[in-house]
């Protein structure tokens, strides 16, 4: 029996290892970390199903179609049209791109291939060819497995030595302009390393499935890419050799786990699937510290901070909007404001973890699910309909997050911010598989109960003291309420002494340490915080859901809320305001609506459907095209609207436009939904509207020059001495700033190089 | 503490990388009060030596020695908590941050990581003031050319009211006259009883600066001694031949 296992161990380490071997293989060379590469598998497995099963195309030519056209070719795309345009983010913006091309993948199968219908992928040459060695049986499938991980082995070995092309991928990371330099062109390397990843990605994907069982899933082959990585953290994402070592290690211990553990451990299966996230905590507290090295880059992003005073007076428009706006829509749209509101919530926690302190948590939705938990079992109180939540079970539940928080964190936070990106993604996973298929009770601490009773938990809304929310129009303007001061508090923590230090962190993490920052410390204290306010969210969230299954704390919805944050622009309180909107309410809101719209024309149903899952793929375009938006929507916006100061009465306007329509939609004379598009169409295309109609006092003088074709040394003879203009001297000039003076100020790129000399700013 | 008191010493200091000794036992000290130079040609081992001081590079032999202790084992920041600061050749300023805040940033770090009460915003202005760099206060630092962009680092460094500031080529990118203005700061943070060590290219605000320089040639220690003693040196001279040595 123990070769037996040993064999299915090996087999299964082989394909960890030849997942593994792809994304070191374009980490290495291209610097970005594939969150996709799991997706990437499992859209090569169901198109090699939809091939060979569904359309009976002879297996070697669907083997041949998936790995010689599909992988490479999906590879060479991703690179040409995306990955490439990221030279100069930040880390957070490389991730959060690939993160969006795994939720566009995900949705892409959903939508081809329905999670409802079982479908089964077959052995290679079927479960009863074999081969009897010594009594230990060894289909032909796996040794397919195995002399296909051998054979990549020795050739990316051969590569890398051997080989000029190797020795050039090597050095595409560490230094591109050296390799312009000697004639090579980076992006070509790149280029190819991403179509042999994704090959590699879409190989091991079609044959991991039989091994474990033979159910194509999507969301299993998705997370492929934690124990992929898992694997190659044994080589620190570096070293081919030692991430097949690791692929075996973690195969031969998933395997051993269950063939030797007693039969009544029943979560044995649970573990085995959380193995590779656990055993990644566990390489992670063994990896040496990462040297510190200076790296002060600008990168794209940027991000303006608000004062306290500002964002305070913001809060206020927020909550006086909630209760305005509430007053148009129906009480059945109520809830799901409520929930976009708490999304936000949880969403407020990357501003503060992700846009001031450069760390990412790709799993707050399952912090929320870990202080929902706590606060079930220890803040119900009462009985049938009366039953609340209370306080105390409130207070412990974000305490729960906090300290889960510091656990998860602690193994990563010595090494850089994608180790603890992955960390958190484990942690989502391990969630998932263990924690809430908790579903019967078992004996804890010499108490018996289930921590996640029958799959559906209840969790009744807050009361404490004169203050229910079992109200809905309570509970939505408490949820405004408690979003608008947490975005303050942020924002006044950003402006103190502690925000600074997180600024510093983030922009150069050796400078800091020299000053005698101790960065773990900060790190970790930031991360509590953080899942703390996700905690917080995720309560409340679980409050404006009522019954609650485990599919509400999916890693999907976690990663799709972290990327419309960055959309929205996450070193804002507002990116997170509009990424939780959007991913809280905004889905439901749009599936919803084409759904009725469904069931209200029959004839139309398809139609509709196409649509709403076809918004459901833009999304995910949309979190693609952070690449060339990196510092977000908001601050598009905010850009636009910084250059109206010089016209409040352009503001004033859209102000009163806005009160009229918004006494049309409360007269019912125009419908809500055209109140909402018309109030956003208005904001946001303000700028341009001012520009147009004000643009004398809007446009720097050589801009307004330049429109009317006037040189810049007549402005004042041919054309009026704007009051901008002097100011505007002074600084070409590089003479002293004056007092700040009402007028408005000029966008950076049309500032003249100083005179002082090169800026030292490395682009 | 008396002016010429060694605050920090290495003895027999060896680096290998691979089979290349970068630095080869070399002992070299910096006393308080004083500016010291460390000078050398191109691949000398300068910044190497400079990064076991730091600690972001650990020795393979030999031994450092700051203000009486043996810190060869200990991490960059407890370095910096127990009196050392440092600039970067690269800059590495805060880039969201102004002028003004990555300054008063160290004071905050300072306050937070160890036991002492500074008054942070009169510290600021004060250290501001100090290096003239109140004017541009509130500027955005990625603004702000190399040549003051150098001066903010220093700066920044003496938030922390270090006994130690190790300067790794402050003169690059400045013009002749920041250069001038800049010797000036350093000489009189000396008088006030700072230990200044730069590694610098330049060697005319070498010679006139420092009181003290050490030599490196080929990982080895060549020289110590006054700046006339150096530029009398046959070893010096010898090794900087086809440059020019100029007082």
């Amino acid at each position: 029996m123990f070769l037996t296992f040993t064999v299915l161990g090996l087999v299964l380490g082989a394909v960890y290892a030849i997942a593994a071997s792809g994304l070191v293989l374009t980490y290495n060379t291209s610097g970005i970390f594939n969150f996709a590469h799991g997706a990437q598998a499992m859209i090569g497995a169901f198109t090699f199903y939809q091939l060979q099963v569904v359309w009976g195309v002879p297996t070697l030519l669907a083997v041949a179609i998936v790995l010689g056209i599909l992988g490479p070719l999906m590879g060479y795309l991703l690179h040409r049209f995306i990955m490439g345009g990221l030279r100069d983010t930040a880390e957070v913006t490389k991730i959060v791109v690939t993160v969006a091309i795994l939720l566009g993948f995900v949705s892409l199968s959903h939508w081809v291939w329905s999670p409802q219908d079982a479908r089964m992928v077959r052995m290679f040459f079927g479960a009863d060819s074999y081969v009897s060695i010594g009594g230990v049986v060894i289909r032909y499938h796996e040794i397919i497995c195995l002399v296909a991980a051998a054979g990549i082995a020795i050739g990316l070995r051969l590569l890398f030595t051997k080989s000029r092309m190797g020795v050039v991928m090597r050095g595409a990371v560490d230094d591109p302009d050296l390799l312009r330099l000697n004639g090579h062109d980076p992006e070509r390397v790149a280029a190819i390393a991403w179509a042999m990843g994704s090959t590699l990605a879409v190989l091991a994907g079609i044959l991991i499935t039989p091994v474990g069982g033979g159910a194509l899933e999507a969301n299993a082959l998705t997370l492929l890419v934690i124990d992929a990585f898992a694997a190659a953290l044994f080589g620190r994402l570096r070293s081919i050799p030692r991430t097949f070592v690791g692929a075996v290690v973690l195969g031969m211990a998933s395997t051993y786990l269950v063939a030797y553990a007693p039969s009544n451990w029943t979560w044995v299966t649970n573990l085995r699937d959380a193995l590779p996230m656990i055993l990644l905590f566990v390489v992670l507290l063994v990896l040496p510290q990462d040297r510190l090295r200076g790296a002060a880059v600008r990168t794209r992003e940027r991000y303006e901070v608000p004062t306290v005073r500002r964002a305070a007076i913001w809060g206020v428009v927020l909550v006086v909007a909630t209760v305005a706006f509430r007053q148009l829509i129906d009480d059945s749209s109520v809830g799901t404001l409520i929930l976009g509101l708490t999304f936000a919530i949880i969403a407020l926690s990357l501003t503060l973890l992700t846009g001031y302190a450069g760390e990412l948590n790709l799993a707050p939705i399952s912090f929320g699910a870990i202080a929902t938990l706590v606060a079930f079992h220890t803040g119900i109180t009462g009985q049938g309909l009366d039953a609340r939540m209370s306080l105390t079970g409130l207070v412990l539940g974000v305490l729960a997050a906090a300290i889960t928080g510091a656990l998860v964190a602690l193994p990563a936070l010595r090494l850089r911010g994608l180790y603890l990106a992955l960390a958190t993604l484990a942690f989502g996973g391990i969630v998932s598989s263990m924690v809430l298929r908790e579903t019967q009770p078992r004996s804890w601490f010499g108490h018996e109960f289930a921590l996640f009773p029958q799959g559906t938990i209840i969790v009744w809304p807050l009361k404490v003291g004169p203050l229910d929310l079992g109200d809905q129009d309570v509970f939505l303007y408490t949820t405004a309420t408690i979003f608008a001061v947490l975005g303050v508090g942020v924002i006044a923590l950003r402006n103190s002494g502690y925000g600074r230090r997180l600024a510093a962190m983030k922009d150069s993490p050796a400078a800091a340490v020299m000053l005698g920052q101790r960065l773990v410390r900060l790190k970790l204290s930031v991360f509590m915080i953080s899942t703390a306010i996700a905690g917080l969210g995720g309560i409340l969230m679980s409050m404006a859901l009522s019954s609650v299954t485990s599919d509400h704390f999916v890693y999907t919805l976690s990663l799709s809320l972290v990327m419309l944050t960055v959309v929205g622009g996450i070193g804002y309180v507002s990116g997170a305001l509009f990424g939780g909107l959007i991913a809280g309410a905004g889905f439901s809101l749009i599936v919803g609506t084409f759904n009725e719209l469904g069931s209200a024309h029959p004839e139309h149903a398809s139609t509709f459907s196409i649509i709403s899952h076809l918004i459901l793929v833009a999304v995910a375009l949309v979190g693609v095209g952070v690449a060339h938006n990196p510092s977000g929507n908001m601050s598009s916006i905010f850009a636009g609207h910084r250059f109206l100061a010089g016209a409040p009465e352009v503001r004033y306007a859209a102000i009163g436009v806005t009160v009229v329509l918004y006494g049309l939609a409360y007269a019912g004379v125009i419908g809500t939904w055209t109140f909402g598009i018309l109030v956003a169409v208005l904001w946001m295309a303000l700028p341009a509207l001012g520009l147009w109609l004000r643009a004398e006092r809007l446009l720097p003088p050589e801009a307004l020059a330049a429109r009317r074709g006037v040189p810049l040394e007549l402005v004042g003879v041919d054309v009026p001495y704007p009051d901008g203009f002097g100011g505007q001297l002074d600084r070409t000039l590089g003479l002293p700033a004056r007092a700040r003076r009402a007028t408005p100020t000029i966008p950076a790129q049309a500032q003249a190089p100083s005179e002082e000399g090169e800026s030292h700013v490395r682009v | 503490m008396s002016a010429s008191d060694i605050l920090l010493e290495t003895h027999e200091v060896v680096v290998r990388f691979g089979g290349n000794t970068a630095v080869d036992r070399v002992g070299i000290d910096v006393r308080t009060g004083t500016v010291t130079g460390l000078i050398g040609p191109n691949g000398a081992g300068k910044t190497t030596l400079f990064n076991c001081i730091t600690g972001m590079q650990r020795p393979d032999a030999g031994r450092i020695v700051f203000a009486g202790e043996d810190i060869t084992r200990l991490a960059p920041g407890s370095r910096a908590r127990m009196g050392m600061a440092r600039t970067f050749q690269r800059l590495e300023l805060f880039l969201s941050l102004s002028v003004r805040d990555n300054i008063r940033v160290a004071g905050d770090i300072v306050r937070a990581n160890t036991g002492r009460r500074i008054d942070v915003e009169a510290e600021t202005d004060r250290v501001l003031e100090l290096t003239g760099l109140t004017d541009i206060a509130h500027r955005d630092v990625s603004d702000v050319p190399t040549g003051r962009a150098r001066v903010v680092e220093v700066a920044r460094a003496l938030m922390t009211q270090p006994r130690l500031l190790l300067l790794d080529e402050p003169a690059s990118g400045q013009t002749e006259q920041e250069t001038e203005r800049f010797a000036e700061l350093l000489r009189g943070l000396a008088d006030d009883g700072l230990a200044v060590c730069l590694v610098e290219h330049d060697l005319p605000l070498v010679m006139g600066l420092c009181s003290r320089i050490h030599v490196l040639d080929h990982g080895a220690l060549i020289a110590s001694g006054t700046p006339a003693e150096i530029q009398e040196s046959p070893a010096v001279i010898e090794a900087y031949i086809g440059t020019e040595v100029v007082a």
